[in-house]
């Protein structure tokens, strides 16, 4: 009997988080975050396949040029524009409904404000895992442009693909946290936005101090230099250090979350 | 008189401080970049400028861009937010005026983080290059060369941020803009002149021959883009 009230008290909160996220889709169905996810995974691959054979010209790295077409392509995204379109998701989970005070009816319901942010960042990371998808299968068809276009077999193995963008978008999920973190907090949607896209920039130059573990804006890009290293000498280092990383990130995770949760609509029912 | 309503618009906004806080980040670029490697730069043999140019200015442009793309979303989220750009339709101010008294502000506050940063350039050249001699007039005029190369990209800015409502349409367009104008390389002279990659341009480095084609060309798209924007505003009920 108590079994079954636990089962049906955990399937209840189960089902809650599902409908609460379910919800969250509805939301931002006629938000065109559609679009904003598949442009850039389209046009970053349409240049790397045309200028496919500047691939050939890396034998002073001894790097593959498929190798090399998968890395050079992931790259721009990984360090800029997949955390870009997280701050782009963030600003839009925050603001698709503050038109006509639409949040505040959300927060008069009876409904536990953690939950609903966590919610909220779990439709975030969805958004993200979507557009790892995009860029996953772009990548094939500029990879397959570009085998058309040099007469070379610039197609790599699904396994090796996928579990690359794995690494990328596991590398995202601190980052998600802090960027949701600042979102909840600052309470002007450009400020957080632009200090968030601020903080992105410098990632290129701290990835290669010996402070990034500490800054996880460089993560996703820190990953894909990785397998950089593994695939040509002499560029970066070939094993990926957990040590410091993996308790940092997983702070970061837990604190940005935890502060997101516990603040989450405290200014407007202030 | 749009120009000071504009100004007062935008008190509480965050509008001034998110340009003071962008120009101050952009300008600690070389500070701290020439403090951390003070011999690597300090060793070559070219003028002070054109080194700090070289090293910084590629980070400090594309921050700069995304400073305009911030501050173009902001100015226009105010309006659309709270549904107070209906009430300007009613009112009888001409809604032309109101776009070119925006694109006032924004490059009024671009010129001052633009400021911020030449004082920051000038700064790491005085200290870090003591023992050579410092052209400051070539210095402000490399300056004003990039507030033209970014003319058009602000007028764009503007000109999407007017179109959208929702403000993670016209950041996420700006976004991505600046992502595939950060990916034009400067060997091809026309298509590195187009918004969002022509900042990248760096007087210096651009040929003398070149220099006055340059410019004109950023001032014709930039009229261009405020001809679109008066385009648009005469037609959009068409559109919504």
């Amino acid at each position: 009997m108590n079994q079954t009230i636990q089962s049906a008290k955990s399937e209840k909160t189960a089902t809650g988080m599902i409908s609460l996220i379910q919800i969250e889709l509805i939301k931002i169905r006629r938000s065109h975050i559609f679009w904003i996810l598949l442009i850039p995974a389209v046009m970053m691959w349409i240049p790397s396949a045309l200028n496919a054979n500047v691939n050939f010209q890396m034998d002073d790295i001894g790097i593959m040029p498929e190798h090399n077409f998968f890395i050079q392509g992931f790259m721009g995204m990984a360090w800029f524009m997949i955390p870009a379109a997280l701050i782009i998701c963030t600003v839009l989970l925050n603001q698709t409904e503050r038109t006509n005070k639409g949040f505040l009816k959300m927060l008069s319901l009876p409904v536990n404000t953690g939950k609903l942010c966590l919610a909220k960042f779990l439709v975030l990371l969805l958004l993200m895992a979507v557009q790892m998808m995009f860029t996953i299968i772009f990548y094939y068809a500029g990879a397959l442009l570009a085998s058309r276009l040099e007469n070379y077999n610039f197609v790599l193995g699904f396994p090796y693909v996928a579990g690359g963008a794995a690494k990328i978008y596991l590398a995202i999920i601190p980052m998600a946290a802090l960027f949701w973190m600042l979102a909840v907090l600052i309470q002007t949607p450009v400020f957080s936005a632009g200090i968030c896209l601020a903080s992105v920039v410098p990632s290129v130059l701290m990835v290669n101090t010996r402070l990034w573990p500490f800054y996880p804006m460089d993560y996703p890009f820190y990953m894909l230099m990785t397998e950089y290293g593994k695939q040509a000498e002499h560029i970066f280092s070939t094993e990926i250090q957990w040590m410091p990383m993996l308790p940092v990130a997983g702070a970061v995770t837990v604190l940005g979350l935890l502060v997101a949760c516990v603040r989450f609509g405290k200014a407007e029912t202030r | 008189m749009i120009f000071a309503l504009e100004l007062k618009k935008l008190r509480r906004t965050g509008f001034i401080p998110i340009f003071l806080g962008g120009g101050l980040t952009a300008a600690a670029v070389p500070l701290i970049n020439t403090a951390v490697r003070t011999e690597t730069f300090s060793g070559l043999p070219e003028e002070p400028f054109p080194i700090l140019m070289d090293a910084n200015w590629g980070l400090m442009a594309q921050l700069t861009i995304l400073l305009v793309v911030c501050g173009c979303c902001l100015i226009y989220h105010t309006e659309y937010a709270d549904r107070g750009a209906l009430k300007m339709n009613t009112l009888p101010v001409c809604q032309t005026s109101l776009f070119f008294g925006k694109f006032s502000v924004t490059l009024l506050l671009t010129l001052l983080a633009l400021s911020l940063q030449t004082a920051s350039l000038i700064f790491s050249g005085i200290h870090w290059f003591p023992d050579k001699s410092l052209n400051l007039w070539e210095m402000i005029q490399d300056m004003g060369f990039e507030i033209i190369m970014l003319l058009p990209t602000l007028t764009l800015m503007l000109f999407t941020a007017s179109l959208f409502q929702s403000m993670w349409l016209s950041l996420g367009t700006g976004v991505i803009l600046t992502f595939l104008g950060s990916m034009i390389q400067e060997d091809h002279l026309i298509l590195s002149l187009i918004p969002f990659a022509a900042p990248y341009r760096m007087l210096h480095a651009v040929s003398p021959a070149d220099i006055s084609s340059c410019i004109l060309a950023c001032i014709i798209q930039t009229f261009l883009f405020g001809i679109m924007e008066i385009i648009y505003l005469h037609t959009r009920r068409i559109f919504t």
